[in-house]
């Protein structure tokens, strides 16, 4: 694969130079240049926020660069939509996939055909290609199934047939991995060795390092919108990536000590719970779990096994159909979300952007989003300003948030920053149980050591902590106990984390139990 | 950002102002008149003598209050087109209880008229915010559609109990004296129920920023979801800031009927709701600004109707420079913002 630098040149299928983009306040890509040659896995890694998607939307038509040029096969072009990208053999996957849910595999297929030559195949047809493709790459799918009725694995493997129905002959991958399990991740894996073998070309982006040795055999490495370096495979080791992307050493999770963890007090009690998802099926469906205080109990699995409605359920945002929540003794179902923060339940939700700050409110009024009825800071219904101003700079100190004043919009914060605000908050508020829902999503590597520390700080005041992750290194590394979620069940507890085998992990992950159910 | 340049975007409203008078300008053009001259006169005659001075800010109460009533509940992201029903529905409220209870003192009886038709209003718009609240109906049409409902009402009122004495026309009689508000000024239209309308607005300001209500009517406002995960129940929100944008659209009923017209005929001021939705954009939604772009409508109102009268100046230029006036300030929205982010931009590149 690899030519002499003369030769690569003319191999070259995509050349960005000097790509650079604004948004209010931010350079997303400053100045970028890249090229991706002919036959090659270019692996984009950086930490989120570092501009990937940003540059390989340019590249798809979805954003305009402010500065720059794109060449393709040599040629300058103007990509002015994704339809004008795939016109040039350009195809993406997104990280939220964009399928009709109600509508089948063909059919989806063929509205991705946009304008294109294969618009007007018909049904039959197109079905056909679908199945061949998919033997050809090992990507079967039945063509009349209802997207709804996919696993999420599946929904992606429609997504690249619907690319390669199109003719996409370059590939860009957003995290193509955030949403699969260790088997379905090798999977994809073995589709994109063959698919590039054929001449083809896979831009992937991703933030995981041990992903980028697998399968890459070129590395780009993107820091605050700027490319921090280049290397092929074979130069790379995994501390030299990690400082071109953080510009400094990674560092392990520290500060864990031996657990305090006091079996006899139990602070959350969860038994026989269903709970009904937003399409009306049910997300929980007869899960136990306990969390003591002091303890860290880590919820793995594929996300969209009702993990988001578990924590809501608990947090007293989605009804609970059946079963029972214990929490200190108490049963909870039935209060509402006011109810349960008054209770001591702190909720770092997955979305902080939608669930957790009001983006237009300033840092101060985040801060006490939850609790502006305390007497703490209200009395009578008047907001006690002094106190409130008091309160935040104090907070601001302690958790070193990044801000110029209390009155700053969350919204111009880093999302570190921003995280920070959120977890000073609910830990603030969580005087016995902390659920933290992907606490470290699309934090760069810094702003998540520092959540973990947090998690774990909070874990030694004894606080119960139920952390629900998709990565399953922040679980094993955080967790006093594993619980796998498989269709809203706890199909397994893993007792001793620091052993656990990762393979069967995994395989539980996708519902295979050792004892047959 | 460069000193310059905030200066420049601070005054923003106040350039599209001119902005839309100068749109309307060119609408005179075509009528062969001097637009110069029109305005010369329109800012000749409201500022001629005191009558015409104080009329302006006589015709900005009702109006800062219908602004108040969209504006208020704009901040919960709640949009309340029906201010002209709750208007109306507190017109009938002042002036039943000005009519039937004209026997009460004029101390007692102002605040009572005052007090319904802030209640009535209130009431009306309670019931959309209800209504969005149990049922998730869709508020901008259940608003809308309150206003038919509320003028059916005032018709079948007018025409059957309320009508007056001669049983003539769809009027009321005209209340006692001392049903009406005091003037300001004398020998004007203009009554304290201005200083009462700047009052209320200081109240939405107070309640909107230095209150937890107001606190949670923001935060429903800004991010619906992030709301309800910080427990705050959105539903008794959406009743609150209806039952208080229809307090406010009820009151400039009491301004109109204990203040001007001292009487309610039926359909009178048709557009009053639709010229506080213009106000309230013009004015971002913020009392203070909702009470300067009421007053500035007051003025086009009076320098507008006095050249009507006195030349050959088609009556509907007022509508016309009303709605310029409110199209270039939404569109200054929007220009400021791409200025805002270039300017933002320059400074990065800089970095």
């Amino acid at each position: 694969m690899e030519n002499g630098a003369s030769a690569a040149e003319s191999r070259n299928v995509v050349e960005l130079s000097g790509i650079t983009k604004y948004f209010t306040g931010v350079i997303a890509n400053d100045r970028v240049s890249l090229e991706v040659r002919k036959g090659e896995v270019l692996a984009l890694l950086g930490e989120n926020g570092a501009g990937k998607s940003t540059l390989m939307k340019i590249l798809y038509g979805m954003y305009q660069p402010d500065e720059g040029e794109i060449r393709v096969d040599g040629r300058k072009v103007a990509i002015r939509s994704p339809q004008d990208a795939m016109d040039l053999g350009i195809g993406m996957i997104h990280q939220h996939f964009t399928l009709v849910p109600v509508h089948t595999v063909v059919e989806n297929v063929l509205l991705g055909a946009g304008k294109g030559p294969k618009a007007r195949m018909s049904v039959d047809e197109a079905s056909k290609e679908i199945a061949e493709t998919g033997e050809a790459y090992g990507l079967e799918v039945d063509p009349d199934a209802l997207i709804e009725q996919l696993p999420v694995g599946m929904q992606q493997r429609v997504e690249i047939l619907k690319a390669l129905f199109r003719g996409a002959r370059i590939l860009i991958m957003d995290e193509p991995t955030a949403v699969l399990t260790p088997q379905n991740t090798k999977r994809l894996f073995d589709f994109i060795k063959d698919f590039t073998k054929e001449g083809n070309s896979v831009v992937f982006i991703t933030h995981k390092l041990q992903e980028v040795f697998e399968i890459a055999d070129r590395i780009v490495v993107l820091r605050n919108g700027k490319v921090a370096g280049e290397l092929p495979r074979d130069d790379a080791s995994e501390k030299v990536l990690a400082r071109m992307m953080v510009g400094r050493e990674m560092e392990e999770i520290g500060g864990r000590s031996a657990g305090v963890r006091s079996p006899r007090k139990k602070v959350l009690e969860v038994s026989g719970l269903k709970v009904r998802g937003s399409r009306g099926h049910w997300a929980v469906d007869g899960l136990d779990l306990d969390i003591a205080a002091g303890e860290i109990l880590g919820i793995a699995g594929v996300s969209g096994n009702g993990q988001e409605e578990l924590a809501e359920a608990i947090c007293g945002l989605r009804e609970v159909a059946e079963g029972n929540i214990m929490l200190e003794g108490e049963s909870i179902p039935g209060r509402d979300a006011a109810e349960i923060i008054e209770a001591g339940v702190g909720y770092i939700p997955s979305d902080r952007h939608r669930e957790g700050l009001v983006l237009d409110m300033s840092v101060e009024e985040n801060l006490i989003l939850k609790r502006f009825a305390s007497p703490v800071f209200s009395n009578k219904g008047v907001l006690k300003e002094k106190e409130i101003r008091g309160y935040s700079k104090r907070v601001i100190e302690d958790y070193s948030i990044k801000t110029y004043s209390p009155t700053e919009r969350v919204r111009d914060l880093s999302g570190g920053n921003q995280q920070k605000v959120v977890i000073a908050r609910e830990m603030d508020i969580a005087r016995s149980l902390l659920v933290a829902v992907q606490p470290t999503r699309g934090l760069d590597l810094g702003a998540a050591d520092y959540v973990h520390r947090v998690l774990l700080h909070a874990r030694s005041e004894g606080k119960a902590i139920l952390l629900v992750s998709t990565e399953l290194s922040e679980i094993l590394s955080l967790s006093d106990r594993i619980g796998v979620i498989y269709r809203g069940k706890i199909l397994r507890f893993f007792d001793e984390p620091a052993t656990a085998d990762i393979e069967e992990i995994g395989l539980v992950m996708m519902g295979v139990t050792g004892n047959g159910s | 950002m460069d000193r310059k340049w905030r200066f420049f975007l601070a005054l923003f409203p106040v350039w599209s102002v001119f902005l839309g008078l100068a749109l309307s300008g060119a609408m005179l053009l075509f009528l062969d008149l001097n637009p110069l001259d029109v305005y010369g006169r329109m800012v000749a005659f409201a500022f001629r003598d005191m009558y015409n001075f104080a009329d302006i800010f006589a015709k900005a109460a009702p109006l800062i209050l219908t602004g108040l009533a969209f504006g208020f509940a704009f901040r919960a992201f709640l949009f309340n087109i029906g201010a002209q029903g709750q208007f109306y529905i507190g017109c009938l409220a002042t002036v039943s209880c000005a009519l039937y209870l004209d026997a009460l003192p004029g101390f007692i009886l102002l605040p009572l008229c005052f007090a319904a038709s802030a209640l009535a209003g209130g009431a009306w718009g309670a019931l959309i915010g209800y209504a969005k609240a149990r049922f998730n109906a869709n508020e901008f049409l259940i608003s809308l559609m309150s206003t038919y409902v509320a003028v059916a009402i005032m018709n079948y009122l007018i025409r059957g109990p309320l009508i007056e004495s001669k049983g003539e026309y769809p009027q009321t009689d005209v209340i006692a004296p001392h049903a009406i508000i005091p003037k300001l000024i004398p020998h004007t239209r203009l009554h304290w129920g201005f200083l009462l309308a700047l009052l209320v607005a200081a109240l939405a300001y107070f309640v909107l920023w230095k209150t937890t209500l107001g606190f949670q009517i923001r935060a429903v406002g800004m991010n619906r979801e992030s709301a309800r995960y910080a427990g705050i129940r959105e539903k008794r929100v959406f009743v609150i800031v209806f039952l208080i944008s229809g307090a406010f659209a009820g009151l400039a009923g009491f301004m109109e009927v204990n203040g001007v017209q001292h009487m309610l005929v039926q359909g009178f001021n048709p557009a009053i709701g639709a010229e506080g939705i213009g106000i309230a954009i013009l004015g971002n939604a913020h009392p203070v600004g909702i009470v300067f772009a009421a007053i500035l409508f007051g003025a086009l109102k009076v320098g507008g109707n006095m050249v009507v009268q006195t030349s050959p100046v088609p009556s509907s230029i007022i509508g016309i420079m009303e709605g310029f006036v409110m199209l270039s300030v939404i569109l200054s929205f929007y220009l400021r913002r791409r200025i805002v982010t270039a300017l933002e931009k320059k400074k990065l590149r800089r970095d």
